[in-house]
């Protein structure tokens, strides 16, 4: 997580609802969690995502990302096979929380017709600005303080380390 | 404030409370499964502590992978169980699929607050609590800390009137709101359930109506038992009694259709279970067409049965034998093939009609297989007939197991 919240990177474009059995399928959820990245995207419409994602790529989604299992190893393998954020117009609650608590990091915004697979984006989460490849500025939805500190920390792990040592002092 | 406002505010301890705003509440059971715990426990480390915030109020399940299929999940289930030892916890293995579990062993008073590692958590909005499907990483917070962040939901009354004509069961109702609101439908947004339909509704059917509210994206589900549930966003009203047989057809739990317009499509495996439809009710449906016809040797049946309670209800009432008798295959209390994890996977031109809660491309197999999603008459129907049929076509409608 870079500590100016701004992302460069390259887009794998995907559709409406991406639900959770297409982004990490049951069968390997037991896996071990070191091994969750070659499983990435893995009963998606692009099954081989996870050999040609490079650190720091982008996804672009439709609506509903993540609809369906709380399985915390979707985003998690999304996360170790490299992708830096998900930008989609709008997520499942659960995959949306799970994805900021392992400090990777989602933005509401629209993109789906104004990219394509391949384009390189820059977003500014902290001003929710994202400047598209051919110079144009767009707007998404600001993340809220809570989930900036979340993912500004690191992710819930490290915030709530920082909240119990506050408290025992 | 509504009774969900009510409610979130005095779990937060706080007079009141307003739409969007981030409260901490306080955690009444913190409930996670052998395969949401496993990654749990590497969060629970790297916090630091070493204590949970009530060895009391934290359970784990072994239910996705039980028995284990392979090392891996038995791995896993080995690491709960040291982790549940050395923290005084309570642990259940193979006892059946946790939101069941928990609705058989826990005493929730309504207001109650549930996180559990399981999207369906929300099914023991049923009963009354407050009930909070989170991923592994918020459950190792709440483990550690008892409380959970949130924020305040909009709250949308569902209204169920009328009385269900035969063959039209809770599952159709479910089916019918998540055909009616779409997988997004309430996205961060609380469902509070009343009406006439709700009041005389049974445990069972507002489990299995509970238990597929996240279908539509819902944060909360809550049946209610009054009257006068206080200010919502916005109220809905149907008459279930309008509601005809339903399936969620391929691949989508929104893609909902009479059975009417299904008819005649060849099935080759049916599920019958599982904690949305697998409580001794659902068995008796089943059971109700498994006593007059044997399953299709065309078609694989497996039932499910949602607890080791209810298997044993079923080995009493003497259900068991008519599945046997019938051609089934009875397997373990737990979650089995629901979610693509073991025990009756499907191939890629398996067409099944399952009593589960999710029909996703992939989900219980092969990408290529097509799932149906119905209620356990609907699904009992088709496993004899190797077909979909309309309720009523296989055995009478209204009888009960007869001997």
């Amino acid at each position: 997580m870079n500590k100016n919240m701004i992302f460069k990177g390259r887009i794998w474009l995907f559709d409406d609802a991406v639900d959770t059995d297409q982004i990490l399928p049951g069968y390997a959820m037991a896996y071990p969690q070191d091994e969750l990245k070659k499983y990435a995207m893995a009963g998606s419409a692009m099954p081989d995502f996870s050999q040609k994602v490079q650190v720091g790529d982008i996804i672009v989604a439709g609506n509903n990302f993540g609809c369906g299992s709380s399985r915390e190893q979707a985003p998690v393998s999304l996360k170790s096979a490299g992708v830096s954020l998900i930008i989609a117009p709008t997520f499942a609650r659960i995959f949306r929380r799970n994805a900021i608590n392992i400090g990777l990091a989602v933005m509401q915004a629209d993109l789906t017709t104004l990219v394509k697979t391949g384009d390189i984006i820059t977003v500014d989460l902290k001003s929710g600005s994202v400047e598209l490849p051919d110079g144009n500025v767009v707007s998404g939805h600001v993340p809220g303080e809570n989930i900036l500190a979340i993912l500004a920390a690191g992710g819930l792990i490290n915030k709530v380390r920082q909240q119990l040592t506050k408290q025992e002092v | 404030m509504n009774e969900i406002e009510e409610y979130l505010a005095a779990a937060a301890g706080q007079p009141e409370v307003q739409v969007g705003e981030d409260i901490t509440i306080r955690v009444d059971l913190a409930m996670a499964h052998d395969v949401t715990a496993p990654l749990a426990l590497t969060a629970f480390a790297e916090i630091g502590i070493d204590r949970v915030f009530d060895k009391r109020k934290v359970a784990f399940v072994a239910d996705h992978v039980y028995p284990a299929p392979t090392v891996q999940a038995r791995q896993g289930q080995r690491q709960m169980r040291n982790f549940a030892n050395t923290y005084g916890i309570k642990m259940f293995e193979g006892e059946g699929v946790c939101h069941q579990v928990v609705a058989e062993n826990y005493s929730l008073p309504r207001g109650s607050v549930v996180v559990g590692a399981d999207s369906h958590t929300c099914t023991a909005g049923a009963y009354g609590a407050l009930a909070i499907g989170v991923g592994s990483t918020e459950f190792a917070a709440a483990m550690a800390t008892g409380t959970l962040d949130i924020e305040v939901p909009p709250v949308y009354e569902v209204v169920l009137d009328g009385i269900l004509v035969p063959g039209v069961y809770a599952k159709d109702i479910i089916l019918h709101l998540i055909g009616a609101f779409g997988t997004a439908g309430f996205t961060d947004k609380a469902v509070i359930f009343t009406g006439e339909w709700v009041r005389t509704a049974s445990l069972e059917e507002r489990m299995t109506i509970s238990n597929m509210t996240i279908e539509m994206g819902a944060m909360l589900s809550y049946f209610s038992i009054k009257n006068d549930v206080g200010s919502v966003a916005k109220v809905h009203k149907f008459d279930v009694s309008m509601i005809v047989p339903l399936m969620a057809a391929p691949s989508s739990p929104a893609n909902v259709q009479p059975v009417a317009n299904l008819a005649g499509q060849t099935v080759t495996q049916v599920i019958i279970g599982s904690c949305t439809n697998g409580r001794i009710n659902d068995m008796r449906e089943a059971a109700a067409v498994f006593s007059h016809a044997s399953i299709n040797p065309n078609v694989n049946c497996i039932i499910l049965p949602a607890s080791q309670l209810v298997a044993q209800a079923m080995e009493d009432e003497g259900l068991t034998k008519i599945f046997r008798r019938a051609g089934a295959t009875i397997a373990n209390a737990g979650c089995g093939p629901c979610f693509g994890g073991h025990l009756g996977l499907a191939a890629s031109d398996d067409v099944v009609i399952s009593t589960t809660n999710r029909n996703f491309p992939g989900r219980m197999g092969s990408k290529e297989s097509r799932v149906y999603l119905a209620s356990p008459r609907t699904a009992a129907e088709a496993a004899v007939a190797g077909k979909i049929v309309t309720p009523g076509t296989v055995a009478e409608l209204g009888g009960r197991t007869d001997e």
